[in-house]
């Protein structure tokens, strides 16, 4: 596991990058660093929560997502849309239309997380039931919360929602009921997920914690609505039966997943916003905040909605999607063979694992000298936490200087002030 | 002056020896607790939980020391004049002690009693002093130590091991 390659949904430009160290500062697991002016990541550590692209104003941190032509390979193909698509149409262009323009950029069938967030807010609630000793169970639906609670939180993985997330579990129902019925072959069918972030596109590409591989792609919402709103005439055209779910959309918007679990039994909070998720779950660890039975996180400020591969702004989607609740028509999914997949345990996950980026050696004897090194070079340094040297703080830079991997020279501020000493 | 103990059944010896002749620590960090300041409270045990995530220690032992830290860094924020809280940590063991201005408890076996709290109004309405802090300050340490007396200093210190002993 030691060497275990990691992928990351991110693109680095290196000749657009300056070395400015914007990412650098706002990245909350510490995985890069500029060096040789240009920016350095380190994957092990990185977890996809996009801080860095948001931050980068040269174009140097790019998104990557599988383009659309990808499906051309499979004879039936489904998409699998994340609440978050409806939001981003205007309201000239119904619901119903947005989702049959995917019909029109050569998907064979769509499905989407609003069909089955009712289902699944039953078997969360089971869920909760079942392991009241875990209190307060962790939402387990955003890869990029996923993914730091393993690198900064591994005492509260227990605590992570062992069950797929809504679109995975989609994968997984669909899969089997396209073979069933139109008799195809496992290769024949492509499963893709359109998305609102890197970090699903990270969770399609290298799922944590999955028992087998469920999805051939994640398409970015944006390049599916590039695609689909020059086909809303022929969409409107389109007589084939397509179903909505307006109330299940409210789960691409922060707090809406967490009120609909809270019956009044179940105490529920939501948190947004990647340094929010830092400072509950730091709480949580503490066993300070215990009233809770179920917590819903968040990467992106505001719910998915606010995810980075997006066409609308976030708080404009909300509005829409929120129009959307209050006025369509809600129709319930039910299919008795969807529970029985989730009772026969094909939505579990696998224990998810810790990766522990803070542990500074394997043994604690090692790390204690390290760490002693680390306290007596950061004394040294000036505090100011000016991120020059390429590393995000003064502490960061005397960690790299003891894994070797900068040197006190590196600080700016420091090397000035000597250079100042030599020339009086 | 009233003295309490405890010791994890198992950890007789290693207590002991650790007592009797307690070595330097590796590392020493020291933190001020001021009184019924609320919003600060659980800092120190922030800073305590990063260094041992930084050491490796196992994450069940991390936790546990997190809620020892924590609570006990709530008791002095709660019911005292203010004090300091010292973290030494040590190659096997983390070991934590709590020294504040008073007023100091009045009986504590009493105060070891869950459900048992002097918690004024003013703490209360702010979500604490429901009188489990020190029964999960026992439940999750290795030992517990605490000196005090009405009108007097409390001191609490607590030793938790990185190596689980039952294993």
């Amino acid at each position: 596991m030691k060497n275990k390659e990691y992928y990351h949904a991110l693109r680095f430009e290196l000749e657009n990058c300056t070395g400015c160290t914007k990412c650098v500062r706002v990245c909350p697991t510490e995985a890069l660093r500029v060096r040789n002016g240009k920016v350095l990541i380190d994957n092990r550590r990185c977890i996809d929560c996009g801080n860095c692209l948001r931050a980068c104003q040269y174009n140097a941190i790019q998104a990557v997502a599988d383009d659309l032509d990808r499906i051309a390979g499979f004879k039936y193909r489904l998409a699998v849309l994340s609440a978050a698509y409806a939001g981003q149409f205007s309201e000239n262009i119904g619901y119903r239309t947005a989702k049959k323009a995917i019909l029109q950029i050569g998907f064979d069938e769509v499905a989407e997380e609003a069909m089955v967030t009712g289902m699944m807010s039953r078997i969360i609630r089971e869920y909760i039931r079942e392991h009241a000793d875990q209190k307060p169970i962790l939402s387990s639906n955003c890869p990029a919360v996923v993914r730091l609670i393993q690198v900064r939180f591994p005492s509260l993985l227990p605590s992570l929602l062992h069950v797929e997330a809504p679109m995975s579990v989609l994968a997984a129902y669909f899969r089997e009921k396209i073979a069933r019925e139109k008799n195809l072959g496992e290769e024949e069918i492509g499963i893709f997920l359109v998305v609102p972030c890197i970090s699903q596109v990270t969770a399609v590409h290298q799922p944590e914690g999955a028992y087998r591989h469920l999805q051939d792609g994640a398409i970015a919402i944006q390049s599916v609505y590039r695609e689909a709103i020059g086909k809303i005439k022929q969409a409107e055209r389109d007589e084939r039966q397509v179903d909505i779910y307006p109330r299940g959309l409210s789960w691409a918007i922060s707090g809406m997943q967490a009120e609909e679990i809270n019956n009044g039994e179940i105490k529920t909070l939501a948190v947004n916003g990647i340094d929010n998720v830092i400072e509950i779950l730091s709480k949580i660890e503490n066993h300070q905040i215990e009233k809770y039975d179920y917590v819903v996180l968040s990467n992106c400020l505001n719910g998915c909605i606010g995810g980075i591969l997006n066409n609308e702004n976030p708080f404009i989607a909300t509005s829409r999607i929120r129009d959307l609740i209050r006025s369509a028509q809600h129709i319930d999914f039910h299919d008795d063979h969807f529970y029985e997949m989730f009772k026969q345990g094909k939505f579990d996950v696998l224990a998810l694992e810790a990766r522990p980026i803070l542990t500074l050696a394997p043994d604690i004897k090692d790390a204690l000298i390290k760490l002693k090194e680390i306290e007596e070079l950061t004394r040294k340094l000036p505090g100011l936490d000016c991120s020059a040297c390429g590393s995000p703080t003064c502490r960061a830079l005397a960690e790299d200087i003891v894994e070797g991997k900068a040197s006190f020279n590196d600080c700016m501020v420091l090397s000035r002030k000597k250079r100042g000493t030599q020339e009086k | 002056m009233a003295e309490y103990w405890y010791i994890r059944p198992g950890y007789e010896d290693l207590v002991r020896k650790f007592l009797e002749n307690p070595p330097q620590p590796e590392i020493s960090q020291e933190f001020e607790i001021r009184e019924r300041d609320f919003f600060h409270a659980g800092k120190a045990a922030a800073t305590v939980k990063l260094t041992l995530k930084r050491l490796g220690v196992d994450p069940v032992i991390l936790r546990r020391t997190a809620i020892v830290g924590y609570e006990a860094e709530i008791n002095v924020t709660a019911h005292s004049r203010g004090g300091r809280m010292v973290c030494n940590i040590h190659q096997d063991l983390v070991h934590l002690k709590f020294q504040d201005e008073g007023p100091g408890m009045h009986d504590i076996e009493q105060s070891m009693e869950p459900g048992f709290s002097t918690a004024d109004e003013q703490v209360r309405e702010m979500g604490f002093g429901a009188g489990l802090g020190l029964p999960n300050i026992e439940k999750n340490t290795d030992m517990l130590h605490i000196v005090s007396g009405s009108g007097q200093e409390t001191f609490l210190e607590a030793v938790i091991f990185f190596k689980n002993n039952e294993e």
